[in-house]
């Protein structure tokens, strides 16, 4: 090995960058080659000194601004109103435009949402105990939603309230996946017959709409899609199991 | 930028898994770019965010250099939004020893200062390279994806980059502390 040959070669030899035979014609050559040995004693001994520099972690604030940032991408983030801004234009352009939607006022749906989400106050009747939140609606609403609590499926019930939609009291139940809430509005469907989940995706929110039991289901939350089908299965398998 | 899609939840919890432990090394990348720790932490914040944002680009493989191009691209947008690279050797010459280890002589203290104010002083184009190479301790492969460049370059930066540093060096820390040969 000529030295022009083994000079390159040093770099490679202290970064391990150069295979086993590689490095034994290198080591062989370094003999006979003192001003590379040199070369390589230099790049060995910087190395070390670079090595030994103290790391210095993110700091705490650093990761507290971007656990802010990753945490609410469905929420904080953005204002309330830009949130419903995008949201409202999502659902307008492909939700539910279709002939499930009843004429019910997207708009109110979207609020629904906010107003769990953002809000101290998410749910009138707080509890996971459908026992307590299926009667709170009698009396409130003229009509009876299916409620139960999804903790087995891996959405417990976190409570109930009302809103109104398209002028017209309506149930939402409001469950919990980890750190997400699903908010889930039911209405008394005008149409007869199942119709199965269409899960859409829009700005960062699954939305969900479907018919079963002759109620109409409308689902916001920030989960998963795939979460989100999981969902809307567990629900209907509830109320499957109820009839 | 705008048109990529807002990640939903899941892609958060992939991208926490995947990348939100690079973090320390995306600081301390930033850190040797920007030479600045405020600087740094803003380079790094915007660079985890556009992490996130084209995360459903990351096709596996390793996060580490993958980051750190994203924060070496955010660097150079920055300083290109705001004129010439900014100086603030200052930071790196001024900060005392922190070193915990209490058999740590004053004289190992001076000779880690030092050594930060050397690699602190080569130009950006040495600076990366040794940073990568030295301190993230990537193989040339990822270096040269984090620099996009081919690996012959790298090999011949890299060299450039140790002569470099070993002049600096050789001006800053008497013979004996350093260990370097005269060449």
């Amino acid at each position: 090995m000529d030295c022009p040959t083994c000079e390159a070669m040093v770099d490679a030899y202290v970064d391990g960058e150069l295979s086993a035979s590689e490095s034994v014609a290198f080591e062989r050559a370094l003999d006979t080659c003192p001003d590379c040995a040199k070369r390589l004693e230099t790049a060995r001994a910087m190395s070390r000194l670079l090595r030994e520099l103290p790391a210095e972690p993110a700091p705490d604030l650093l990761r507290a601004r971007i656990e802010r940032e990753l945490r609410p991408v469905a929420e904080a983030r953005w204002r309330p109103w830009a949130l419903a801004a995008s949201l409202i234009a999502a659902v307008s352009v492909g939700w539910l435009g279709g002939t499930l939607t009843g004429g019910r006022n997207t708009d109110d749906l979207v609020a629904t949402y906010l107003r769990v989400t953002m809000s101290e106050h998410a749910v009138d009747v707080a509890s996971s105990d459908r026992h307590t939140v299926k009667p709170w609606f009698a009396g409130r609403i003229d009509y009876a939603p299916p409620v139960h609590d999804l903790t087995a499926s891996g959405f417990p019930l976190n409570g109930g309230r009302i809103d109104i939609v398209d002028g017209r009291k309506v149930a939402v139940l409001v469950y919990q996946r980890n750190q997400h809430k699903v908010v889930l509005s039911i209405w008394p469907s005008a149409s007869s017959g199942n119709a199965p989940a269409l899960v859409t995706q829009r700005d960062g929110f699954a939305l969900a709409r479907w018919r079963h039991a002759g109620f109409e289901l409308r689902a916001v939350s920030d989960l998963a899609p795939s979460d989100m089908a999981s969902f809307a299965t567990a629900v209907d398998r509830a109320v499957d199991a109820e009839r | 930028m705008s048109d990529a899609p807002k990640p939903d939840a899941g892609t958060v919890e992939r991208f926490r898994l995947a990348v939100l432990p690079h973090l320390d090394s995306a600081y301390g990348f930033a850190r040797w770019l920007a030479r600045d720790p405020v600087l740094a932490q803003d380079v790094a914040q915007e660079a985890m965010l556009r992490a996130l944002r084209y995360f459903h680009a990351f096709r596996g493989g390793e996060a580490r250099p993958w980051l750190l191009g994203i924060v070496r691209n955010t660097w150079i947008d920055m300083t290109a939004r705001n004129g010439a690279e900014r100086l603030s050797l200052d930071a790196i010459e001024d900060r005392p020893s922190d070193s915990p280890d209490p058999e740590q002589s004053a004289l190992a203290g001076d000779r880690r200062r030092h050594v930060a104010a050397a690699l602190a002083a080569l130009p950006l184009e040495a600076r990366e390279i040794l940073v990568l190479r030295e301190i993230e301790d990537l193989s040339y492969k990822h270096i040269a994806s984090v620099l996009d460049l081919p690996i012959g370059t790298v090999m011949s930066r890299l060299a450039r980059a140790r002569e470099r540093l070993a002049a600096e060096l050789r001006g800053r820390l008497g013979r004996r502390d350093h260990g370097l040969p005269d060449l």
